[in-house]
């Protein structure tokens, strides 16, 4: 359970370089295969869209924007009807997710009511709050949850199984069930299922077991909500995080078992990957939401974190993972140019950054790599380790295989803004 | 309002990040959420800039909202603090400009030592390309000082930019063809320009604004103001590379007579290639080569901004001697010039839309052989299996290739002729298939209508469209087509296989159009026969 004493981290002033909510479209509509996401926005949010998600594959993909326009502005309420319309006759969905913005944010659109004016028992319409002026990046798969959760039927009291929250691939998926099976843990499943009709009972005797570290709001709402019984344990990753996490919900079960060999045997299995990160120095710069237990599964392996911000940290949620990183410098909402001067002075050996800031700090002789690759790579649970350390020492190795670029030659006349003789 | 999905503009701010990012000494300061610091992203990604872009965004955070308060005042400093710029834009987003702050008194609180200039891009009136064209209008307005021309022969390139369309080699090509000529270039703008270039370009004797899209505001004002000549055309093609050659010679000759100097000639053609001793382009022996001659068949759609549009257009018919069978547009504002360009050109009304569905609907309808347009048309092309190149911007990963691969000049010809020669289906080869069946190819069987393609994830409520190659062994019932088309008898079904596959599309789609006209119910063997004699298939 949560430690009493407070573990210390920073709070800055949010002038980090991330992605706006909206981008958790971008697997969301993959992952409940029968959805469409309908984000009530401009122009700016289907520039987003398509330049940071790389939608342009897919000319018809099972999300869109209600565009915002300017005869738009004046309108109280928009209406939404035709192209709610437009949408069941081209794609089908089982549910809508309307998602806010910041536009109708600033503009005050009474989102819930219009949500619930487009909403029929065929066909819910379910209101996401997604804008950029409050959510970053993963978090708003938060508010996708919070509003599915009403739609998952009420499990009876003496129905005690887990449910795992948080949207992971199948594979991943069914590794956790197998695992599940052989520890003798019963599953009622998982939220996001793959089907909006296909959601998990949660009730009073369910155990939550997050798997995703940005879902603190859901869980707390469950918990309020439902009566259920939140897993307070590190995140699975790694070693050290799988082998808490399923000692610590196999004892919800009252099934004691000891992993310690299991988790001997994972870090044996990396240890050739592992003797390459101790003593590295690894910094992250805050985007994804995943950076606590990452930052906590690399120190495990022998690395130093010299910082681990992220947009958002809770004091409960994460409440293991900020102990386990106790005498780490830990920064909520970070102030990136202050994180730069103090790279520059103390240079470290990886820079786990964002899409806008990572190719600078490379021309800059500063190894660093895109966190959104965390994102979407398979690194959850025991299956996941070999690729979670992979991610960290790759580009320690390939950088160390290609060598320092040590002439500005090599970037001459690539960038208008930098003078030639300073490139 | 309307569902979009897919936009060929970025957004006000983008425009305004694009000047930041090709001048040296100009910060955009983004009043704006946390979100809408995406625009960053573009540039480190798709130039893979090895320094931070010029901007910064000033988070708006809903917090700010509530309680009034604004973070912009403090961003400034630190950004005069941390890149001492020459100059701050300040400007706001599709959701802060409706919050009406008076950034005025906001910047004037910041007390900089630093210029600031607010710019008022209005995100539901312009989009990334008038954004970045009046921004950078303005700046040169602000700028240019009336002063002394050159002692010697020389050009401003206006236009250049960041994520321009091949826009870094396009540079390279003019510089090659401006050191052949000996004219020496003043100020090149906005890419790698500061202010004081700015104030500079009255400078020079004659300005070059090869791009529709950025950089005429601002050298009409240059014109206007200081009766600078301008040479105005992109020289995309051999034959308006020479025309653009001469044309800036005439241009320079009269500045130069008007201050005695000598007379520029053009040197040799031999001189504008890479050696110096060979032909400049091979364009024009390569579309008179036999090789070329099933080329004077094949039909072009072209789908683009202005300037591309016009240009490639012109080149697949002139040049390549290709047939033009559409032709469109997403800038709305340059429909009537686009038009002026290419009368003679269009086979019917200019498309002018911001949809891609409907260039997607109008190329399935055409079935072209070649498209030409963005990375949308590129996607739609592979949809509908029709070849795809793309010639215009939004530029996407694939257009920031490392070689030299400009779009302007000789060399740019050349590009553009490999880029269709490899692009389209073959010449000789499709003879033979065409005589003698399918060479093997005919694995995967198009003749069901063009459908969209699985998505990775496809869910199971859609099932896949069937693609594989294996014909029913016994042929269907003659089903109706779904647009009312007459059906297919199994004969006819059966003749229609025997067309090879990649023009089998087409051929179905004329046939139906045919027996419609002539008031067919049904296409037999007979019908497609008659069809083929009467409009070739």
């Amino acid at each position: 359970m949560a430690p009493d004493r407070k573990p210390a981290f920073i709070r800055e002033d949010a002038a980090y370089h991330s992605f706006c909510g909206l981008a958790c479209v971008g697997w969301l509509y993959q992952k409940i295969k029968d959805s469409f996401f309908l984000i009530l926005g401009t122009h700016t949010c289907a520039h987003f869209l398509q330049n940071t998600m790389g939608v342009m594959v897919f000319a018809r993909p099972r999300f869109g924007i209600a565009l915002i326009e300017e005869t738009d502005l004046s309108r109280p309420q928009p209406e939404l009807h035709a192209l709610i319309e437009e949408i069941k006759a081209d794609h089908h969905p089982s549910v809508i997710f309307l998602l806010s913005s910041c536009t109708p944010d600033v503009m005050k659109v009474e989102f819930q009511g219009l949500a619930d004016s487009l909403s029929t028992p065929s066909l819910p319409v379910l209101f996401v709050p997604a804008s950029g002026l409050e959510y970053t990046f993963s978090q708003s798969e938060d508010s996708v949850l919070q509003a599915l959760l009403p739609f998952c039927p009420v499990a009876a009291p003496d129905d005690r199984r887990v449910v795992f929250l948080g949207s992971v691939n199948d594979a991943i998926a069914d590794d956790f069930l197998a695992e599940a099976e052989q520890l003798g843990i019963p599953v009622a499943g998982f939220l996001p299922s793959t089907h909006f009709t296909e959601l998990p009972a949660i009730g009073a005797g369910t155990i939550i077991a997050p798997l995703q570290p940005y879902l603190a709001k859901v869980a707390q709402l469950i918990t309020n909500e439902r009566g259920a019984t939140l897993l307070s344990s590190l995140f699975p990753f790694g070693p050290d995080g799988t082998r808490a996490f399923w000692e610590d919900l196999a004892a919800q079960f009252g099934i004691m078992v000891d992993l310690s060999e299991r988790e001997a045997r994972s870090w044996a299995a990396i240890a050739s990957h592992t003797e390459r990160l101790r003593g590295k120095k690894i910094f992250f710069t805050a985007d994804n939401l995943l950076e606590l237990p990452l930052a906590r599964f690399v120190q495990s392996a022998g690395a130093e974190v010299q910082e681990c911000s992220s947009p958002y940290i809770n004091r409960r949620f994460h409440a293991r993972e900020l102990a386990a990183l106790d005498g780490v410098r830990v920064v909520e909402q970070p102030n990136y140019n202050r994180q730069l001067r103090d790279m520059h002075a103390d240079p470290p050996d990886l820079v786990i950054s964002t899409m806008g800031t990572t190719n600078p700090l490379l021309g800059a002789g500063i190894v660093a790599k895109w966190s959104t690759e965390f994102a979407f790579m398979p690194i959850h649970g025991w299956a996941g380790v070999p690729s979670l350390v992979g991610m960290f020492t790759r580009s320690i190795d390939r950088h160390a295989q290609l060598g320092k670029l040590d002439d500005p030659v090599w970037t001459a006349g690539l960038m208008p803004s930098i003078p030639l003789e300073q490139a | 309002m309307r569902l979009a999905y897919w936009m060929y503009q970025g957004t006000a701010h983008h425009g305004v990040g694009r000047i930041a990012n090709s001048m040296r000494g100009v910060h955009a300061v983004f009043h704006a959420p946390q979100g809408d610091d995406y625009v960053t992203p573009i540039f480190t990604m798709l130039e893979r800039t090895p320094a931070q872009p010029q901007m910064t965004t000033s988070v708006v955070s809903g917090k700010d909202l509530s309680r009034g308060t604004i973070q912009l005042p403090h961003t400034l400093r630190e950004v005069e603090q941390r890149s001492q710029p020459d100059l701050i834009i300040v400007t706001a987003s599709c959701s802060t400009i409706l919050l009406q702050d008076h950034l005025e008194q906001v910047v004037e609180q910041a007390h900089l030592a630093t210029e600031v200039l607010i710019y008022d891009a209005n995100p539901y009136r312009m989009q990334e390309v008038l954004a970045s064209e009046g921004l950078f209008t303005l700046l040169v307005e602000r700028s240019a000082t009336a002063q002394a021309r050159t002692a010697t022969p020389s050009v401003n390139i206006i236009g250049p930019s960041s994520l321009g369309f091949h826009n870094r080699v396009d540079l390279i090509a003019l510089k090659h063809m401006l050191k052949t000529l000996g004219v020496q270039i003043n100020v090149i703008a906005p890419w790698g320009a500061t202010l004081a270039d700015l104030r500079r370009l009255p400078a020079a004797w004659v300005n070059l604004a090869p791009y529709r899209e950025l950089g005429l505001q601002a050298t009409r004002y240059l014109e206007r103001e200081f009766g600078m000549p301008a040479l105005y055309d992109a020289p995309i093609g051999v034959q308006p590379t020479l025309a653009w050659l001469d044309h800036l010679l005439e241009l320079l000759n009269t500045v130069g007579g008007e201050q005695g100097a000598p007379a520029l000639r053009r040197p040799p053609l031999t001189a504008f290639s890479l050696d110096g001793e060979s032909t400049p382009s091979s364009v024009p022996w390569f579309a008179r080569t036999a090789d070329m001659e099933s080329f004077s068949r094949k039909t072009a759609f072209v789908f683009g901004d202005a300037t591309h549009t016009v240009g490639v257009t012109k080149f697949v018919r002139d040049e390549l001697g290709m047939q033009i069978v559409g032709v469109g547009t997403y800038l709305e504002h340059e429909a009537d010039w686009v038009r002026e360009q290419l009368a003679g050109y269009l086979p019917d009304e200019l498309l002018v839309t911001e949809q891609f569905q409907e260039v997607a609907t109008r190329i399935e309808q055409l079935r072209p052989d070649l498209v030409c347009g963005t990375q949308m048309e590129r996607h739609s092309g592979r949809k509908f299996d029709i070849p795809a190149m793309v010639i215009a911007p939004p530029t996407h990963i694939e257009n920031h290739l490392l070689g030299y691969y400009p779009m302007l000049g000789f060399a740019g010809a050349d590009y553009l002729a490999d880029q269709v020669y490899t692009t389209t289906k073959l010449g000789l080869e499709q003879h033979l298939i065409d005589m003698f069946g399918d060479a093997g190819l005919d694995y995967e069987d198009h003749h069901t209508a063009p459908t969209a393609p699985p998505e990775p994830a496809a869910p199971a409520s859609e099932p896949a469209p069937q693609l594989n190659g294996d014909a029913p062994a016994v042929p269907a019932p003659p089903a109706p087509a779904p647009n009312g088309a007459p059906g297919w008898t199994a004969d006819g079904e059966a003749m229609l296989r025997k067309v090879p596959f990649f023009v089998r599309g087409r051929v179905r789609q004329n046939t139906e159009r045919y027996a419609i006209q002539q008031g067919y119910h049904e296409i037999t063997a007979a019908v497609l026969r008659e069809a083929k004699e009467m409009i070739g298939g």
